[in-house]
Order: C-alpha cells, then structure tokens, then sequence
C-alpha cells in the first residue's frame, strides 16, 4: 500500500520538476521556433540564420568570451529583477539603477587612482550597489508610503538616469576631447581581463584559452548569485522577501512588516542592477557614455522571468541571452537578419513564460500521448 | 520674458502634448475598469504609430494611416487579451512582453521594408480641422488670437480625444455597458452569477484600449511628427497609466491629467531658449515629464485607489 502512495509521491515531485524545469526550457524553444517563422515569413532562411547566430556565438574561444562578456552584467540585473520579483515586486527600472551605479563607478574609479586594486575593487563595487539601491529608494518608499505602483516610478527614474547620464558625460565629467565621455578608469580601478592574467607566453601556446573581451567579472557575478540564493534560502531577510511575495496579507498576520520587507527588496534589487552597472564600467567600457548600458536591464527581466526568479537558474538563462546578443551581429551580417530579431524572442520568451497555462498544457499533452491517455 | 512665455503656443502646445497620453490613458481606464492591467500601452502606440506611417507612405493617405493604426492597436492588444484573460497570464508580465515586442518587432520590420533602422521617410499629416486667420484689431483680435490659437488650431485627432473623453464618461456612468464594466473590475464573480461573460467583457475593454492606443500612435506619427522614429513612445505609455491613476480611472480625469501633463512638458519646451536666465543643463528640462509623473504618483493626490479586482485573473466556476 504505502509503496504504491510512495510512487504517485515521486512521480508527482517528478511531474513537477519536469514542469519547473520544463516550462522555461519549452518558453525559449518556442520562442526561438516563432522567431525562426518570423525570419521565414520575412523572405530569409531561418536555418542559415540560426547557423549564423550559433557561429557567432560559440564558433571559438574568442565567440564563446563574447557570449560570457554578454551574460556578466545579464546575470547580475537578472538577479536584481528576480530579486524584487520573489517579494512580489516588479522592478522594471534596473536600467536606471544600472546607470546610476555605473555612473559611481567611473567617477570614483579616476578618483581613486594611485591606489591599491585590492582596495579600489571592492569599494567600487559596494559604491555602486550603494547609488543603485539609492535610486530605487524612491520607488521603495513611494511604494510602502502611498502605493504609487514601482512599475511605472522606476520607470519613470529609468528616463531620469538617462538624462543625468547624458548631461554628465557631455558636462561636469566629460574627458577632454571631442566624444562624450568620461576619463578612462585607472588600471588598477579596471577588472581584468581573462586574457590579461595568463602569464607571458601562455595564450601563444594555448591559443584556446584567449577569450577575447571575456573579464574576471562573470566570477563576481557567479558568487553574487549563489550568495542570492544563499540568502533567499537560509536567511531571515529571504524568508520575509518570499514571504511577502507569495502573500503580503498573510505575512502581515504572521507579524512580518509588509511595509519595510519592501523597501529592503527593492533597494537589495537596485543594489544588485547598481552592481551590473559596476561591472560593465570595470570589466568592458572603463568609462562611461549616453546609453552605455545598452539596455542590459531591460534585458534582466526577460533572463529573470526565464528562469522563473531562481538566482541559480539565472545563470543559464543570462548565458542564453548572452549568446542571442553576441552571435546576433554575426547573425545580421552573414544571413542578413536584422539584429531586431533578437528583441522579438526575448519578448517571446516573457510571453510564453507569462502564458504558463499554454506551456503547460503542451507538457500535459505530451505526457498522455507519452502514456497512452493513463495520465 | 513671461510674455514671450504664456502665450497662445503654450496652451495650444499643452492640449497637443496631452492628446495621445489622454487617448492611451482613457484606453487605460476602460482596461483597468474591466480588471485588468495595460502595462502595454507603450507598445500599442509604438505599433499603431508605425503601422500608422507604413501605410501612409505606402498609399499616400493619412486617414488609411489613422485607421490601420487603430486596427494595429487592437490587433496587438489581443494578444495581452489571450494572455490576461484566457491564459490568465500575469498582466503586467504580459503586457511587458508586449512592450518589448512592439520595440523588437517595428525595428526588424522597419530595417526589411525601408532598409535602415531610426527613421522613416517623412509623410503626409493630417492637417489642422480649421484655418481661420487673423481677425479684428486691439482687445478684440487679440482675444481672437488666443481662442484661435488655443482652440482652434488643432488636428483632428486632438479634437477626437476631447469627444471621446466626454463620451466614455457618459458611457461609463449611465449606460448598461459602463455598469457592466465597473462590475468587472470590482466584482467579476457578481457579474458572472448575473449572467454575463467575464471573459467576453473583458475582451472588449482590452480591445477597446487596443483602439485608442492605436490613435494615440497614429497622432503622434501622422499628426505631431510626421515620420516614425525607433522607440519614439518615450515612455508615454507609462506616463498614460500614471494619468489613468491620477484622474481617478475616470475618462474625463485621465484627460485633464493628461493635460497637465502637457502643460508642464509644453513649458520646458517653452522655457528652453531662455538658457541664459535659466542657468541649467537642457538634460533638466527633458526630465520635466517624468519627474512630474513621479511626484504625481507620490501623493500630491493622497492614495489612489484602483478598481476592487484589477490584475487579478478570474476563473470561471
């Protein structure tokens, strides 16, 4: 008898693995199926594009760094996205906390040169999770204070940081020259690349290991995320943010202050979008300049959504995005596709990932037809 | 300087400015009224603004622009329908899925149809409703000057989302529809126990926002610009839901809280060429709109509360 109820268990926590796991492994397939009719309908060949897009992706050592390079700050405003998203809080803003924190970074990063990396790292990294967390308290507090809805405030502070970006590069921090700009970072303020740590001689002989413009930042982003998950799992902190997320009515009950567990969410979001920020100005730019951010958390929300907010789930999904990015321009010379194309599928992916119900019944479907209707 | 501030531009500019973001943001109140979320509205106006100016360069007509836009709009709009009440999808999701399509999708076709992204060639506009020149001298024809110039200057469009505005608030209030579509969004299951679909009422309100979003588009490429530009929404969407809010989701709130919207956004403009007297960045004055938004939302009106049940999906049964 309980040997029978042990098995419909295990196969109900099975289904609901494959579901877990599934449903965005599904999403994304579907996504890249419709992107493929789109191409197709739009008189190109589907199959040489995704060739093209793969090749520029994961053709060599030096493809396979740009698809890292691309999930590095992916990873970190997918967290920041997700993050916000577990408390039941939509931030769609990370781009402006992106640009504030990196705004910190190449300011603080010319004035801090002369001093050791050791020290220069870390404390811009903490800087400019500390002016990302700023510019999502506002929304925070608007939020907990009178219910303005922070999708449409960090929205709102998205536009903002994008004209104190543009007036600052073009201003008060414009390097000398014609372009602007900001000064370039001190060596010692820059995250290096992988290239650049191998001693003399090394990427001569092994010339597998030179990944291009791949940088040291992806580890960072790595242990922010298994940090994430550390404290979403194990922490006090994580269990009200889950808590609020699932029900803020019944958190309130159990004595969890709906209110304050709010505003520590959505700053912790906009710190961790602040830390994207940081990394692309240290990794890959060392310097900042209108629209330097390249829309990489708006990105966020799409690797967020894919990997239905779990921080280690986040990891692939960034690198799958990181991929479309960096194998698109490959893709838009070699097959002809515009790059646009790449857009299309992220906001796909949102929308099969959002219209769950539909992935779901595909995965029902094919488990009757796998079982012959006994399901 | 104030003179060369307040004039009849400036009125006239504000109404201009408003009348997408009352268009969207009535669009907005139907949908939220009925329960449920348009996040997308952003995307609507991007995709009736571009299918707007692809026709229009195509047949050389601005009012087959007008109306393809508008049928754009529903059609994309159905898309958030599908989602939020079918596959009761998460709204704001949803409608940010559709956003970002809308984005995606009018730069790829942009670059397959005209062969380059940003913009489009310049096309016809739809020209102002009424030319009445100047009239009279002294007190008499400057009074002119300002009704003229405020009112009477305007595109078709912008006197539409007056019409509309009034209409819909009448609808609202005193037709079986508009109880109906209250119902909705405070109680569905009232609604449904009363024998009417759920799902069908709130179809109808999406594709209704679908509609006005899609004029929204079509006044800002075939009136106000006269070209599409990637990505030329700017944020308007947002700024409609803030107005929707900030009139209370009412239709005729959410105009004059578009107006005010376009009061402020017509006087950075305005305020712009005095630099000098003025001693900032042009950056600050491009702000204007989105800090307005966001003080707005702070509270300069108190709590806002929204209908009883929107963003929540309703199963049948």
């Amino acid at each position: 008898m309980s040997g029978s109820r042990d098995a419909v268990t295990a196969q109900r926590a099975w289904m609901e693995a494959v579901q877990k796991i599934g449903t965005p492994i599904i999403s994304a397939v579907l996504a890249i199926a419709v992107g493929s009719l789109i191409i197709w309908i739009s008189g190109y060949d589907p199959v040489a594009a995704f060739a093209a897009l793969f090749k520029g992706a994961f053709g060599g050592p030096k493809q396979v760094g740009e698809t890292v390079l691309r999930a590095t700050p992916l990873i970190l405003a997918g967290l920041a996205v997700g993050y916000g998203f577990r408390a039941g809080l939509f931030n769609i803003g990370a781009e402006g906390q992106l640009m504030m924190g990196g705004l910190l970074t190449a300011w603080l990063g010319v004035q801090m040169a002369g001093v050791s990396p050791l020290i220069t790292v870390p404390v811009l990294l903490v800087f400019a999770s500390f002016a990302g967390a700023a510019w999502a308290f506002v929304p925070a507090i608007l939020k907990a204070r009178v219910g303005a809805h922070e999708v449409i405030t960090t929205m709102m502070l998205s536009h903002v940081a994008r004209y104190v970006v543009s007036w600052l590069t073009a201003g008060p921090l414009k390097a000398p020259g014609q372009i602007p700009q900001t000064e370039t970072l001190t060596t010692s303020a820059q995250i290096p690349r992988f290239q650049s740590i191998f001693p003399e001689g090394v990427l001569e002989a092994l010339p597998f290991l030179d990944m291009g413009r791949a940088h040291v930042g992806i580890l960072i982003a790595i242990v922010v995320a298994v940090g994430v998950w550390l404290v979403l799992r194990y922490t006090t902190l994580g269990y009200e943010n889950r808590a609020v997320g699932l029900s803020p009515w019944a958190a309130e009950t159990a004595g969890v202050s709906v209110q304050w567990t709010t505003v520590k969410a959505l700053c912790i979001s906009g710190g961790l979008a602040g830390l994207a920020g940081a990394v692309e100005v240290m990794g890959l730019h060392h310097r900042i300049f209108d629209q330097f951010s390249a829309g990489v958390g708006f990105t966020g929300i799409a690797v967020a959504l894919l990997a239905k907010n779990h921080p280690l789930g986040i990891i692939p999904a960034a690198l799958l995005f990181g991929a479309l990015s960096a194998g698109s321009g490959t893709m838009q010379l070699e097959a002809g596709v515009s790059q646009k194309i790449i857009l299309i599928i992220q906001a796909l992916v949102i929308f099969f990932v959002a219209a769950e119900g539909l992935v779901n019944w595909f995965i029902r479907k094919r488990q009757k037809e796998a079982t012959g209707g006994a399901e | 300087m104030l003179s060369d501030v307040i004039t009849p531009d400036l009125f006239a500019a504000a109404l201009r400015i408003a009348t997408p973001l009352a268009l969207a943001a009535i669009g907005g109140t139907i949908c939220e009224r009925s329960g449920i979320v348009n996040i997308a509205l952003e995307g609507i106006m991007l995709v009736g603004a571009f299918f707007g100016t692809a026709t229009v360069l195509a047949t050389g007509s601005p009012w087959l622009g007008v109306l393809v836009a508008l049928v754009s709009g529903v059609a994309i709009s159905a898309v958030h329908a599908v989602a939020s009440v079918n596959l009761r999808a998460d709204q704001v999701v949803s409608g940010t899925a559709i956003n970002l399509l809308a984005l995606g999708l009018t730069g790829f076709l942009m670059e397959l149809w005209y062969g380059h992204p940003g913009t489009t060639q310049p096309i016809e506009t739809l020209p102002p409703v009424f030319s009445f020149g100047a009239m009279g001298e002294g007190f008499i024809g400057e009074v002119w000057r300002w009704i003229n110039g405020v009112f009477l200057s305007h595109t078709p469009l912008v006197y539409l989302a007056i019409a509309i505005a009034l209409v819909a608030q009448w609808a609202m209030y005193h037709t079986r529809w508009g109880l109906r579509l209250r119902g909705l969004g405070e109680h569905p299951r009232a609604v449904d126990t009363a024998g009417v679909s759920v799902a069908r009422g709130r179809w109808v309100a999406v594709l209704m926002s679908g509609a006005l979003g899609g004029l929204a588009g079509a006044n800002l490429s075939i009136e106000q610009v006269g070209v599409f530009q990637e990505g030329f929404t700017n944020g308007r969407g947002y700024i409609a839901l803030a107005a929707n809010i900030f009139g209370r989701w009412t239709p005729v709130g959410s105009y004059l809280a578009s107006l005010l919207f376009g009061f402020a956004d017509a006087l950075q403009i305005k305020l712009q060429p005095f630099r000098d007297v003025i001693d900032l960045p042009p950056e600050f004055f491009l702000m204007v709109p989105y800090v307005v938004t966001v003080v707005v939302l702070a509270g300069v009106i108190g709590r806002a509360v929204g209908p009883a049940a929107v963003g929540v999906p309703y199963k049948k049964g």
